[in-house]
């Protein structure tokens, strides 16, 4: 059924293209260059050094459009040679000033927010490809995707992704204490591909002077999946447990809002429902949620500054317990002890991902921008305060545009949490300062 | 990026002129001086050459496209060079009584932000403009007095100054006092300066090459802001300029900017 919804959806986008195929061909072709080193952290010297060329080429030709950014990267990353040739983005597609269809590989956002968007769904990320632009662990999905704009400042959007791509998360490299001498990571667990596999998301989205506003609706895989055990060794004395990245399938109803208040602030506020089935209670499926952020952005003393409140609320909650340890004389309840720990282990370790530690859980995040010298030096500071897990960042950020064609950032990262915290396992591998020097083209 | 943001414009450059003239003497010359640069629907590109006191020079081209739509001016600016920020997009609604509306589209974060429409005496694009010189100053904001006439560049002129009325309003334009020097014969204004908060002449703003776009309506293509404190001299140049264009309202829709 899906299959056909699928391609019932992609046959009448096409029907719908009744283009005029005049106009000047406008082809363009830009880029950049960069070198960048992330190290310091307690884990490498050099966490990651890579050099890369960004060709960004773009056609248009009347409605017709053609874009593409394509990567080449080489470099050391956590102490590993590699060399990447990597299409960001390539697409192609129809688009006036009603309707657009695209087809390709595509990066898409929803949300208002800043960095922390509950009905952003869609679009995978690489957490691990450390560089001065958070921007660049976005990673794109093969997407149809369609815009009508029915009325100036109302538009429906649709995105229909046949094929699942995850999020990279790089665990294995995390030093996780006792835990990570019997664990083991294996191959990721992916979906069939099949349509009835595929994501389907859709969002009317409005933009008038006194408010802006969304809602949502995603029905699929999350690319920000779960772990599951796929194997026990019992070989040895102490059992080996092997997890996989296992995604899981869930719905999402979301909505966003932007209010201006005169030239005083912008307050925004963004929420999503996150519907999922799990009634095998298997530990990589999170429970059903409702993820929630309020924020402000306001100038202050030429600053910009934006302050988030980040919440969830966790339905169905209910608090793990540590497994008590057997009488040691017997033999069976020893393994079943060390059964139950190994889950018990593992589904702790899911919450922590799928920050569902408490039935509650808040956050707060605090930005200031502020531009110098005629927009030449540009700084920015981002902190995080997670309340709840008392785990924190924070990333200052300072660039400098030495002229139109080159560019320096330099800034770091030092995120901090407790023991057996998801950033106390982070900050070994991840905290550290960066240098760019990019010429752009 | 959040110095581009008070930017822009229902008729870009001849607005540098119209915050002198609205005094009791003055107000006949404000009204026409307003008539002669009224462009309607426009669509320009232009570039902004930014040079430093050590001659370093800095380029910014962009594509502007206004029009007005129930009494509400709504201009387009994108902008094309260089290529960092090319494809990056501003829609600004320039309302009369209220504060304007602005929305940005950067390509990097895939999608369109309200933004706030503050800071007006923050420079523009890192120009010795600011964004108070590219939009329309609010009346009845400041005190006009006529301060008596002059031969500048061979024309003989008025020379208006404008003051804000209040210490706040004056720092949020960025400047305590103008001079405009406008021609008694076309209402056209050629120079203007601007004094700092302390009172010191701050920036000079000198405009050019006025021509006709219709009978009785005209435009400066070159305008030149000039620092006399840093030495630091901003030029922009008007490449082409369309007038009485027929843009629809839906160009000019926040969901349009991608």
């Amino acid at each position: 059924m899906k299959r056909i919804i699928f391609f019932t959806i992609l046959i009448c986008a096409t029907l719908q293209v009744r283009a005029q195929w005049s106009g000047n061909t406008d082809f363009s072709i830009h880029g950049f260059g960069r070198g960048s080193v992330y190290g310091g952290s307690k884990a490498y010297d050099l966490t990651s050094v890579f050099a890369e060329l960004s060709l960004q080429a773009s056609l248009k030709k009347g409605p017709a459009i053609l874009e593409s950014d394509i990567r080449f990267t080489t470099g050391m990353f956590f102490n590993e040679k590699d060399a990447r040739f990597r299409i960001r983005e390539l697409y192609a597609g129809y688009k006036s000033q009603k309707f657009d269809i695209f087809l390709g590989n595509q990066i898409v956002i929803w949300g208002r927010m800043d960095g922390f968007n509950p009905t952003n769904n869609i679009t995978p990320s690489d957490y691990f490809f450390l560089s001065s632009d958070p921007a660049d662990q976005q990673q794109s999905n093969f997407m149809l995707k369609m815009q009508y704009r029915p009325l100036p400042g109302v538009d429906l959007e649709l995105v229909a992704i046949p094929f699942y791509k995850m999020s990279s998360y790089r665990f294995d490299l995390f030093d996780m204490g006792e835990l990570g001498k019997y664990l083991l990571f294996g191959d990721d667990m992916l979906p069939e591909r099949i349509l009835a596999n595929g994501t389907y998301a859709v969002r009317a989205n409005f933009d008038y002077p006194a408010f802006g506003g969304s809602v949502s609706w995603f029905q699929g895989y999350d690319p920000y999946h779960g772990f599951n055990v796929v194997s026990v060794n019992w070989a040895s004395a102490q059992p080996v447990v092997r997890i996989a990245s296992t995604p899981y399938r869930k719905t999402a109803i979301g909505a966003d809002v932007a209010i201006p208040v005169g030239n005083l602030m912008i307050v925004r506020a963004e929420a999503a429902y996150n519907h999922t089935k799990n009634p095998d209670k298997k530990m990589f499926i999170p429970n059903p949620d409702i993820s929630y952020v309020v924020g402000i952005e306001t100038n202050v003393l030429g600053c910009t500054v934006i302050g988030q409140y980040i919440g969830k609320y966790t339905f169905d909650f209910f608090p793990l317990s540590v497994p008590v340890s057997p009488d040691a004389n017997d033999p069976a309840s020893l393994v079943q002890y060390a059964e139950k720990y190994i889950d018990y282990e593992n589904r702790l370790f899911n919450r922590k991902v799928f920050n569902q530690q408490e039935r509650t859980n808040h956050a707060v995040s605090l930005t200031i921008t502020r531009s110098f010298a005629y927009d030449v030096l540009s700084a920015e500071c981002t902190g995080y305060y997670n309340i709840t897990s008392k785990e924190w960042f924070v990333r200052p950020k300072l660039s400098w545009r030495i002229s139109d064609a080159l560019m320096a950032v330099v800034g770091g990262n030092y995120m901090r949490g407790g023991e057996k915290t998801l950033y106390g396992y982070s900050s070994a591998v991840m905290n550290g300062a960066f240098a760019e020097l990019k010429v752009i083209f | 990026m959040k110095l581009l943001l008070k930017s822009l414009v229902t008729g870009l450059f001849l607005f540098f002129c119209a915050n002198g003239l609205f005094g009791q003497s003055a107000a006949e010359i404000s009204r026409k001086s307003r008539e002669v640069i009224d462009l309607g629907s426009t669509q320009m590109d232009f570039t902004i050459y930014i040079r430093d006191n050590k001659g370093n020079e800095r380029v910014r081209q962009l594509t502007m496209i206004s029009a007005v739509f129930n009494d509400v001016g709504k201009t387009l600016v994108r902008f094309t060079a260089p290529s960092d920020v090319q494809g990056t997009t501003l829609l600004i609604y320039d309302n009369k009584d209220k504060e304007d509306d602005m929305w940005i589209y950067m390509p990097s974060l895939k999608k369109v932000r309200r933004i706030i429409s503050s800071e007006r005496g923050k420079s523009f694009m890192g120009s010795e403009f600011t964004n108070a010189d590219m939009s329309k100053p609010n009346q009845a904001d400041f005190n006009y007095s006529l301060l008596g006439t002059t031969i500048y560049d061979g024309k003989e002129c008025w020379m208006v100054q404008s003051e804000g009325k209040d210490q706040t309003i004056s720092k949020a334009n960025g400047y305590s006092k103008s001079v405009s020097y406008i021609d008694k014969n076309s209402y056209l204004c050629y120079k203007v300066e601007y004094y700092d908060l302390s009172g010191n002449l701050h920036r000079i703003l000198t405009s050019h090459d006025y021509k006709n776009v219709t009978k009785s309506t005209f435009f400066s293509y070159r305008t030149v802001m000039e620092n006399v404190q840093n030495k630091r001299i901003s030029e922009m140049v008007v490449n082409k300029v369309e007038t009485q264009t027929k843009s629809g309202e839906e160009m000019f829709s926040p969901n349009a900017l991608q």
